[in-house]
């Protein structure tokens, strides 16, 4: 008897440990894109879903797929985990090698774990901590050489050049460097502006975006946590928008509650401020969708006490219900765990003009969710200054058709001076350049 | 064969089970008393804490659990009485739930509440109440009867 009540309590747990495990994503990503997205109920796990792609990388002659009327090809191979690409006046292309500082501290069983899982990915790899510079060979062969242009940086991300001066934003500070036209390595050293918020570093990337006028700097400062489980008091100055005044170095949180603001740029129709952002994790396959908004100076956008508007996420406590009634909703799903972390408004007219007047996006992919969501550059077309459709599936091939092995993974993007997309991919390390087929 | 007397494997076997034993026991109670002050201050430092308490005291349960595995079901030297099956099944329950516990504080901040709590009792009860029967039945610890 008692027998038989053990044995079954056995295979009851046994059933829900299993589905705890297995649950699986009901909406393609583009279903669940656009202004209202439908959202699931949330549910807490019995363990964190993961799923990851095992890294090989490209072999030789191998390349990601791009959408029809498109050609892509290497500018450059062998890096260090690019990570950011950023365009000169000039037609150099700046590439950030860079990866986490690593200096988040273990400290539940659960980061032990995890840790050791996903770094089967390839996305945990060691980055270069430099900026390396390409530039167009003139002899029309198309190759492009490669320099190091700075090097000895800490965790370096945002690139904004501001008259002749180049700013960096290294995880922990902003710097400056004098820059002259057609130098292919920086002597002179940085000098600090300012310091960015640099303790945990659980997201680590400082995105940077300069005003139009050149008096300002907006960073991007990622969260300390998925949804406040470090404590939040470690959330200072985290999960924002910060502006930062390029005269003084004084700065200010111009937007709040954004959970991990990796893009900023300016909408070119409009001029107002944009973002692609990383929502949390771990309350479903489908939630919660990462977006892509406009930021509006003094907005708070719900992190972590709310998702999507007012949806309220209990496990970040104390609870705020007067933070939640003023999160504002952001304008537009990408679709849950794409993880964009590169944003670029298109400008140019090399590619054909269903690429024009919108934004492409680089989702760097899931790791916790099954089917993967992501490894692609998307194109969100736009008209009169907002998002519309669905994101559609430019750059793909990422990661094999089984899902089992990972080539590389989209991050940053920008547009050379023949008007081509630039994509660094981090985990292949290689940055592709993507043109009109047969140009 | 099996012989009668104790050898001296298994006096060794019962000597690390009583060494071993408590541990599990404490740090699942402080895992209990943990869960509970997260759960009330709200302060994620406990529910860390209680995080750790639980998976090490998973992973001191392992030695103990098989002796007494061993004892209650596999080295028939004499007849185990009703008092160590219960023992080994309230203990077993226990693990189990301690199991489900330790995923459960996976979770991030105050996902892990109230389950957190909830499993925590289990547990705790489940192993104090193995306790006290053999306790109670004149047993020692191991379910061998004083002499």
């Amino acid at each position: 008897m008692t027998r038989t009540i053990v044995s079954c309590s056995f295979a009851i747990a046994l059933a829900i440990l299993m589905s705890g495990c297995n649950e699986q994503a009901t909406y393609d990503p583009s279903k669940q894109a656009g202004g209202e997205p439908p959202l699931p109920g949330a549910h807490n796990f019995l363990a964190p879903p993961i799923q990851v792609p095992k890294y090989v990388g490209w072999q030789p002659g191998k390349k990601p797929k791009v959408a029809e009327g498109l050609q892509i090809e290497a500018i450059a191979s062998g890096l260090q985990h690019p990570r950011q690409v950023y365009a000169l006046p000039n037609g150099d292309i700046l590439v950030a090698e860079s990866n986490s500082p690593d200096a988040e501290p273990v400290t539940t069983p659960k980061q032990l774990i995890a840790g050791i899982i996903t770094s089967r990915s390839g996305k945990k790899a060691k980055g270069a901590n430099r900026i390396t510079l390409l530039r167009k060979r003139t002899d029309g062969s198309g190759l492009w050489d490669k320099y190091v242009f700075i090097d000895h940086l800490h965790s370096p991300f945002g690139m904004q050049l501001i008259g002749d001066t180049l700013y960096v934003a290294d995880t922990d500070a902003i710097l400056k460097f004098p820059y002259r036209t057609g130098d292919t390595s920086m002597t002179t050293p940085g000098v600090e502006l300012t310091d960015l918020p640099d303790k945990i570093n659980h997201h680590w990337t400082k995105a940077l975006l300069a005003s139009p006028d050149g008096k300002k700097l907006y960073v991007g400062v990622g969260s300390n946590s998925n949804v406040g489980e470090n404590g939040l008091d470690v959330e200072y100055r985290r999960a924002n928008v910060l502006e930062v005044d390029i005269a003084t170095g004084g700065s200010r949180i111009y937007a709040a509650g954004i959970r991990n603001p990796t893009g900023l740029q300016w909408e070119p129709q409009t001029g107002r401020l944009w973002a692609v952002a990383n929502e949390r994790d771990e309350i479903g396959a489908d939630l919660v969708p990462d977006y892509l908004t406009s930021v509006h100076e003094g907005g708070f956008y719900g992190w972590p006490y709310s998702y999507w508007g007012q949806h309220v996420d209990p496990r970040a406590q104390p609870q705020r219900p007067d933070m939640v009634a003023k999160a504002i909703r952001p304008d537009y799903s990408i679709g849950s765990h794409v993880a964009p972390l590169g944003l670029f408004f298109y400008t140019g007219n090399n590619l054909p003009a269903q690429y024009r007047g919108g934004a492409f996006i680089g989702e760097h992919g899931s790791w916790n969710r099954s089917p993967l969501s992501g490894y692609a550059v998307t194109y969100v077309a736009f008209q009169n200054g907002k998002p519309v459709g669905t994101p559609i599936p430019v750059v793909t091939g990422f990661v094999s058709d089984d899902e089992k092995e990972s080539y590389g993974a989209p991050v940053g993007l920008t547009q050379d001076r023949d008007g081509a997309l630039v994509i660094a991919d981090d985990v292949g390390n290689t940055v592709w350049r993507v043109t009109k087929a047969g140009g | 064969m099996i012989p009668a007397t104790r050898t001296y494997g298994s006096r060794f076997a019962m000597a690390i089970f009583d060494l071993l034993n408590p541990i599990p026991y404490g740090l699942f109670v402080g895992t209990l008393v943990f869960d509970i002050t997260y759960a009330v201050t709200r302060n994620v430092f406990w529910g860390k804490g209680a995080a750790w308490l639980v998976t090490a005291g998973l992973f001191f349960a392992v030695i103990p659990r098989v002796i007494n595995l061993v004892h209650v079901w596999i080295s028939a030297r004499r007849t185990v009485t009703g008092v160590e099956k219960l023992d080994f099944w309230l203990n077993l329950l226990g693990i189990i739930a301690a199991i489900f516990n330790a995923f459960v504080h996976s979770r991030d901040a105050y996902g892990i509440v109230p389950t957190n709590v909830i499993l925590s009792v289990i547990t705790v009860l489940l192993l104090s109440i193995g306790q006290f029967v053999v306790g109670l039945n004149g047993f020692h610890s191991k379910g061998t009867a004083h002499d």
